[in-house]
């Protein structure tokens, strides 16, 4: 630091210069927009720390003012999602508006954030009801909950639209805990990645809540890839459906014809390996109409014009 | 047209003005016939149908960059500022905005297509939402970009996503990019400078010339407000000067050599054997030596004769369908699907990599995703073979989606990296794709075990 300022004394009377130099090098340690921080230079006299903390001081208010701008812009890309263990299950859809967003770190860092967040709420707030507790947040509940740290979601996610200029949704959240020792959940999100684990993010996703014995090889897994990509309806009741004729039109899980193994159908499988599915859910991104939910400010009155 | 304005107008106010441009350039076109010899393409004026003349080398180019920094302002501003020149029909903002939907091949696509022309070259323009739609235009083919435009705000500078953007230029194939700084009325001279040099730092890094790409300094909101002509006007002939130069013309197909995909095979008494088919490039003569290559053989002679509808020709164009004379060879030897090409140019391979876009189901694809191991007969030219998918960096492909596949071929056919082509399943086509890569072809060990089946392939993992 001390050099830095001998630094600044030295080049000080190519005063320009100095003043560029300072900016680029806070734009990078920031990332604040180039506008920001010039901003930020001018009203502390080059002075770079407090002109650093009067940015991160003001990227909350940034953040919810251009969150605020933005809010009516319709957002429809993104990515769902899920994070589970043998007992708890979150699974979360987070949209932006273009997939270019959607590709870069810090979505993906801020989509984590709100699972793990969802993830913990499945630990602790649930009461217990049936085999399993389930939990539906819609965006407003969603945003509510805090990350690590204390801050909540919403905060997050102003700071997040402030530094990518694109209009971000918390679209919604299932929160599933299993209260029976022998039901288990499994989570799948499309495209997998290469080592399945406990969290990952895609365009579609499912949770899976199902009963199975121990002595046999576990598919939750490949039943939620299954659901991933046929998107069943329901699961489908033996006595009150009927299979559809043509089997690409089916939509009662229980009916179809098994993903990976087209020679069996869901049923079979299910016999076969002696699980009982309890009930699942499935999150393919940007599907939910924006009209419907909340989340999306309806356009206020003020800013249309009345012609005269 | 005129309620419909007065609504747009009535929701935002920012609109008018360029509505207001737009009304009066329909009635331009509808009142006078325009002088300039241009096709338009966003609106069809199907009542004066003008023709193409072809007088200027074709390129296309297309904008990418954030959301808010200008992209559609910027090509509004570059058909205002040709069109002062004559040089193309004025855009509106709101013309290019809201990409329509278009449908190429059964494949909806959002994407606006512009046309304009400079003093030395016809360009087409294209401008897609999302990373998706770009990719779904390099596959189908729609409009290939020879070039791109990075269009990037000075108030605001590289954002997180620029990076994919120039991912995104790079995964496409675009080697020349043209980076227009934008805005830059409402920022200094030190910030503009600042954002030339984080983009210069950011190309670097992505793999293209940092140090030597054009960057190009203004303010579309100016030049299409035809204020301050610096910043604004001069600019975009600046940044279109630049475009010129920089982005090289792609290589017609008539100077490429010869290709010509076997339709059918004749045999003339007393002539000899005909093959027929349309010249998919180059020129071909009379007396050329030339390769029949396909169907797992190759075969070497000399067209001895060219003729087209009845009559002979001296020399046949790409887009000719012809039928050539063959010296010493059978009918029975040649068989549709086969590739007559310059001897040397092609090959046969049957273990390639491919980009490839799934049809969903509303584009006449199937609902069902597919994984790994799935048979596929395989379209191209006028060839189809049996081919066998498997997909390396995902579980399985979705309908909708665009994927890497490796596809296997049960013999080897002609292929090389650009060529398009169909998949299908049973009487569903199931995608369409572009080869991106050849591997060496499969080894006879490879090929028995593409041709066992699935119980196989599980008794070898078992055994394992």
């Amino acid at each position: 630091m001390i050099f830095q300022l001998v630094r600044r004394l030295h080049i000080a009377p190519v005063c320009r210069a100095a003043d560029s130099s300072l900016l680029a090098k806070l734009r990078k340690k920031t990332g604040y927009t180039i506008a920001n921080c010039k901003k930020a230079l001018e009203m502390h006299n080059n002075d770079t720390d407090k002109a650093e903390a009067w940015l991160n001081d003001q990227a909350q208010a940034m953040g919810w003012a251009k969150a605020t701008k933005l809010a009516g812009r319709s957002a429809l890309q993104g990515l769902v999602a899920v994070k589970f263990n043998k007992n708890h299950g979150a699974l979360v859809e987070l949209n932006c508006e273009t997939d270019f967003v959607a590709k870069n770190d810090k979505f993906h860092r801020m989509i984590e954030d709100a699972t793990a967040a969802c993830f913990k709420f499945a630990h602790t707030n649930l009461t217990s009801k049936g085999p399993v507790t389930k939990m539906e947040l819609d965006s407003e509940q969603l945003g509510n909950l805090s990350v690590e740290g204390g801050k909540k979601l919403t905060e997050v996610l102003a700071l997040f639209i402030g530094s990518v200029g694109e209009n971000a949704i918390l679209r919604r959240a299932e929160c599933w805990k299993a209260n029976d020792k022998d039901v288990k959940i499994a989570g799948y999100t499309h495209p997998a990645p290469a080592t399945p684990g406990e969290y990952s993010a895609g365009k579609y996703g499912a949770l899976l809540a199902y009963k199975q014995p121990g002595d046999t090889e576990d598919i939750g897994r490949q039943l939620c890839q299954h659901i991933v990509g046929c998107a069943p309806r329901k699961i489908g009741d033996k006595e009150r459906d009927k299979p559809a004729k043509n089997a690409d039109d089916e939509i009662c899980l229980i009916y179809q014809e098994y993903l990976l193994d087209p020679s069996y159908t869901i049923e079979e499988l299910l016999q076969q390996n002696k699980v009982e599915i309890l009930d699942y859910v499935r999150f393919s991104c940007g599907e939910a109409m924006e009209a419907n939910l909340p989340g999306v400010e309806k356009q206020s009155l003020d800013t249309v014009q009345t012609l005269q | 047209m005129a309620t419909i304005s007065l609504a747009k107008s009535l929701v935002n106010p920012a609109l008018k003005f360029v509505l207001k441009q737009s009304h009066s350039s329909h009635l331009r076109c509808s009142v006078i016939t325009p002088v300039s010899s241009l096709n338009i393409i966003l609106k069809r004026h199907y009542a004066e149908k003008q023709v193409f003349e072809r007088t200027k080398p074709h390129c296309n180019v297309g904008t990418i960059g954030h959301v808010d920094h200008g992209k559609t302002t910027l090509t509004a501003a570059i058909t205002k500022v040709l069109a002062d020149l004559n040089l193309a029909q004025k855009k509106g903002y709101s013309d290019i905005d809201n990409a329509p939907e278009e449908k190429a091949r059964g494949i909806t696509i959002n994407v606006a297509h512009v046309e304009y022309q400079t003093e030395q070259r016809h360009y087409g323009h294209t401008d897609c939402p999302g990373h998706a739609d770009y990719i779904k235009n390099m596959i189908t083919g729609t409009a290939q970009m020879d070039g791109a435009i990075l269009v990037v705000a000075a108030t605001d500078g590289v954002m997180p996503q620029t990076r994919e953007h120039l991912i995104l230029a790079k995964q496409i194939g675009i080697q020349h990019v043209v980076v227009f700084i934008n805005k830059v009325d409402a920022a200094d001279q030190e910030m503009v400078e600042l954002v030339e040099m984080e983009i210069r730092e950011l190309m670097t890094e992505m793999g293209y010339d940092g140090d030597n790409i054009p960057v190009v300094k203004g303010s579309a909101l100016c030049a299409l407000e035809g204020k301050s002509p610096e910043i604004g006007s001069e600019a975009i002939s600046k940044l279109l000067e630049q475009v010129d130069s920089f982005i090289p013309t792609p290589i017609r197909e008539l100077d490429k050599p010869f290709l010509m995909p076997v339709e059918s095979v004749h045999s003339i008494p007393g002539r000899g054997t005909v093959v027929t088919g349309r010249l998919h490039r180059g020129v071909l003569k009379k007396g050329t030596e030339c390769e029949i290559v396909g169907h797992g053989k190759v075969m070497k002679t000399t067209v001895t004769g060219v003729e087209m509808f009845h009559k002979t020709l001296d020399e046949a164009q790409a887009g000719d369908q012809l039928g050539a004379l063959v010296r010493a060879i059978k009918r029975e030897q040649i068989k549709r699907g086969m590739v007559m090409a310059k001897p040397g140019t092609v090959k046969a391979h049957d273990n390639i990599e491919a980009a490839v876009y799934i049809l969903s189901k509303e584009e006449g694809g199937r609902a069902k995703p597919f994984t790994s191991f799935i048979q596929l007969q395989m379209f191209s030219m006028t060839w189809d073979c049996a081919t066998q998918v498997s997909i390396p960096e995902k579980e399985m492909v979705m309908p909708g989606e665009d994927a890497t596949l490796h596809l296997r071929l049960v013999k080897p056919m002609v292929c090389e990296t650009g060529q398009r082509f169909t998949l299908r399943l049973g009487d569903m086509t199931l995608g369409t794709g572009v080869i991106t890569k050849i591997n060496n072809n499969l080894s006879e060990e490879d090929r028995i075990k593409l041709l066992e089946g699935k119980k196989a392939r599980e008794k070898s993992v078992a055994k394992k």
